[in-house]
């Protein structure tokens, strides 16, 4: 297992500082309740355990426990890529939300990533929507800027705005009013097979540090062993794309707008700037120009690579630290000499941080999700039980269930969720998770734009795959990416 | 069958000013009663949907504005659609998807009917296996057959590199150009079952003493299909390939699927189009246009499909 190095004895001093200051600050006082300007590994590590919190007693203070009324629910849940253990949380969430609140009747449906926004957007067309809504962070602006969304923010179910990622928070802010709270967020990783580098004879101990590295490992991978090297992934429509070529496209330098500057004013296009295009290349060279990924990267998503990597068929990719977790669930599942096969592999997995661009730029997408109330006159029925939607949110976004909820995969909403038993208790089951928090830093928000979700999951996928299979040109397919991202922001 | 009552008789004669149309409508309205609930919920389901598609396609719908913000832009739309390079793509892709399946699908249901139309040990059973492709759910057929043709670690790919024959596992689906013939195997394996049943049914309809006749005569084999068979089969083998046709230009499950339209919109046909257009990107009124042209489209198929059949009855009610 790779660890981020501690640091000097000075940053421990300063860390053990700044935990002081923490601890002694509550967030009834208007601090934060984690000093995010102290953020490492080893300061998650010495929040972790530190504070209990009683969630039916916050929540009730919210809506009382014997409140009676009924909700309807939809919710981003788990799916083929997500390790068992999150099953386990989210069936645990359900029936420990039906215990606090036994006169509630909840009707939720839950839906996976790629289907969730279309078929939401069908019901509001139809107002057919549920009451309340658990959406990817790219889906906030979106909704709230149509208008399907009640205003709503931490402090309507008793927590802070300050208990919230900022970043997270401007994912649910549109045009000054928030409509949302973040549940979950996220930073993925760098994942290697120490073995497969090994045989390559590449530094097994050593992830690549730049994306130009990616690619001559990728290649190096891929000559000596005839084997993918990295996970590329081009598929349309689906999450997984953007979520792993927006780091690339970030740390050469390019972007969709000026997203990666630290007050975005996303008024210029910047697809087709010489960075972007720079971007694209790189995986250019590695689909065509090496044949150093897998073929079947335009259809691919990462539940795809997961099978390769534990076949000992791969040797990088980007993901969560929950793929440790989806590797050993697929390990139980192999007979045979396949079992021994995905051992190895297990016993070589290595994580480390997202490569940096030629200029030392490290970057990575700031996913998650959120929790929002439906409008009436948009909901089956045309009434929303607020107290009972509140209830839900009041518990998804606890420190308890947000961390619960976000065990395996990412990392809790409600940053006091980091001070919980079970952050602690997560720490120490969870491998590499050191190496995610070290990547939420590094993180960049999509764009907060209702145009988000199109550019991120039609036209950023589009642009690949036009390059990929030589439909156009890198150059071709950038500006053409960038023309539809224009047409796009001018309403067209 | 109508039942004309005593009391219906008695209204009928007291009604002597109406006009033809109307005084018939009168004479039938039992008729007409019994029919209304169908013809009511055929005017919800069916009729709104059609009026409201062709209103949403003379408005403008920004994908950042509620539906109820559409503003209208008479013919844009189709004009917009008709000068689009996307348009002539996805159309020709479209062409060669439905012709090619309607085409391949029924020469080879017709060649399995035939051929299951003789007697041999093991027919039934054959005839059972057979129809499995068109019996299982078209949703598990595309991820079965997306991990048949998967560029790297497929069944074929496998079996191909396996034997020798390649060095690599071919690339099926990833690839601009193989595929939508790809794609239309896996239609035309699932929808030749159909074909093969409907033409079955049509090879019953054949008169054995005319094939023995015709054999008496001294007619070989494709004699005996040519001028004996063939002609039976013509007007199922028209219904069947419009039927065909139909289905395969609103076939929507197995690009959708296995490839998404993609890669680089070369699998895209004018239902996904649509669809993506409408859900993923939310032009309302640039899809309801595409729907509009999908629609009338599909009409002059219904309307030879109409055609056909009536000519049926005519030749039936003739013979």
């Amino acid at each position: 297992m790779t660890r981020i190095a501690l640091g000097s004895a000075v940053l421990r001093g300063t860390v053990a500082t700044a935990l002081i200051a923490s601890l002694t600050s509550t967030s009834a006082l208007g601090a934060p309740p984690v000093d995010l300007s102290k953020w490492s590994p080893e300061y998650v590590r010495s929040i972790a355990g530190t504070q209990d919190f009683d969630t039916a007693a916050d929540c009730a203070k919210v809506t009382p426990l014997d409140y009676k009324g009924r909700l309807t629910f939809w919710y981003q849940g788990v799916f083929e890529g997500d390790p068992d253990l999150l099953r386990q949380y989210y069936k645990d969430f359900f029936e420990t939300f039906r215990k606090t609140y036994p006169n509630i009747q909840l009707e939720e449906q839950a839906l996976t990533y790629n289907d969730l926004l279309d078929k939401f957007r069908t019901a509001l067309l139809g107002n057919a929507a549920p009451m309340a809504v658990r959406l990817q962070i790219l889906g906030g602006t979106e909704f709230a800027s149509k208008g399907y969304l009640q205003p709503l923010k931490p402090e309507d179910v008793g927590y802070s705005t300050e208990d919230f990622w900022p970043g997270a928070m401007k994912a649910v802010t549109w045009e000054g009013v928030t409509y949302g709270i973040p549940t979950n967020n996220e930073t993925m990783a760098f994942i290697w097979n120490a073995d497969i580098f090994k045989r390559a004879g590449l530094d097994p101990n050593k992830p690549p540090a730049t994306w130009d590295d990616v690619v001559k490992y990728s290649k190096q991978i891929h000559d000596k062993l005839g084997i993918a090297g990295y996970g590329l992934v081009a598929r349309k429509n689906a999450g997984n794309t953007p979520y792993r070529f927006m780091p690339q496209l970030w740390a050469y330098g390019g972007g969709v707008f000026d997203e990666a500057t630290p007050n975005p004013t996303y008024e210029q296009v910047q697809l087709d700037s010489p960075q972007s295009k720079a971007a694209l290349q790189a995986s250019y060279d590695m689909y065509v120009r090496d044949k150093s990924v897998p073929v079947s990267a335009l259809t691919n998503q990462q539940a795809d690579n997961q099978p390769l990597f534990v076949a000992g068929q791969l040797g990088m990719m980007i993901s969560h630290p929950s793929d440790y977790n989806v590797m050993l669930d697929l390990q139980k599942k192999a007979t045979g000499t396949d079992k021994d096969k995905a051992q190895t592999v297990i016993d070589n997995m290595r994580y480390g941080l997202i490569p940096t661009g030629p200029d030392g730029k490290r970057a990575v997408v700031f996913g998650g999700s959120n929790i929002h109330i439906l409008k009436p006159e948009y909901v089956e029925g045309g009434k929303v039980d607020e107290p009972a939607a509140k209830a839900i949110i009041c518990m998804w976004t606890s420190p308890e269930w947000s961390l619960k909820m976000a065990y395996a995969g990412s990392n809790p909403g409600n940053l006091n969720g980091f001070k919980t038993k079970w952050m602690k208790e997560r720490l120490d089951n969870i491998k590499f998770l050191d190496v995610t928090t070290s990547m939420l830093p590094y993180g960049i928000p999509f764009p907060a734009l209702p145009q988000a979700p199109e550019i991120m999951n039609i036209i950023i996928p589009d642009m690949l795959q036009n390059a990929l299979t030589g439909a156009m040109t890198v150059d071709q397919a950038a500006d053409d990416a960038a023309k539809r991202v224009r047409e796009l922001m001018g309403g067209l | 069958m109508t039942i004309v009552t005593g009391k219906a008789e008695a209204r009928r004669r007291v009604q002597p000013g109406r006009s033809g149309a109307l005084r018939r409508i009168w004479q039938h309205r039992a008729d007409y009663a019994y029919v209304l609930p169908a013809i009511a919920v055929m005017l919800i389901v069916i009729a709104y949907p059609i009026y409201y598609t062709v209103e949403l396609s003379f408005f403008k719908t920004p994908p950042g504005l509620q539906l109820r913000d559409k503003t209208f832009i008479g013919l844009d739309n189709y004009t917009t659609i008709l000068t689009s390079q996307v348009f002539w793509k996805v159309t020709w892709n479209t062409l060669i998807w439905t012709l090619g399946s309607t085409f391949i699908s029924f020469v080879l249901g017709f060649a399995t009917a035939l051929a299951l139309h003789r007697d041999f040990i093991g027919r039934g059973v054959l005839r059972a296996v057979l129809i499995i492709p068109w019996v299982i759910s078209a949703v598990a057929a595309s991820y079965i057959w997306k991990w048949i043709y998967h560029s790297d670690f497929g069944i074929i790919g496998a079996v191909l590199v396996g034997l020798g024959l390649a060095d690599q596992p071919p690339n099926f689906i990833d690839n601009v150009s193989t595929v939508l013939p790809s794609l239309i195997v896996v239609n035309i394996w699932r929808e030749f079952p159909f074909a093969m049943i409907m033409m079955m049914a049509g090879l019953q309809t054949v008169p054995d003493q005319l094939l023995r006749a015709a054999k008496v005569d001294g007619a070989n084999a494709w004699q005996r299909f040519w001028h004996v068979t063939f002609p039976h089969l013509r007007n199922v083998s028209v219904v069947t390939m419009l039927l065909l046709a139909v289905a395969n230009f609103n076939s929507f499950i197995i690009p959708w699927i296995m490839t998404g339209g993609g890669p680089s919109n070369a699998s895209h046909i004018w239902i996904t189009h649509i669809y993506e257009l409408a859900f993923g990107r939310q032009r309302w009124g640039v899809a309801s246009a595409y729907s509009v042209l999908l629609f009338l489209t599909l009409m002059t198929l219904g309307y030879f499909y109409v055609r056909a059949l009536s000519g049926n009855e005519r030749k039936e009610g003739s013979a």
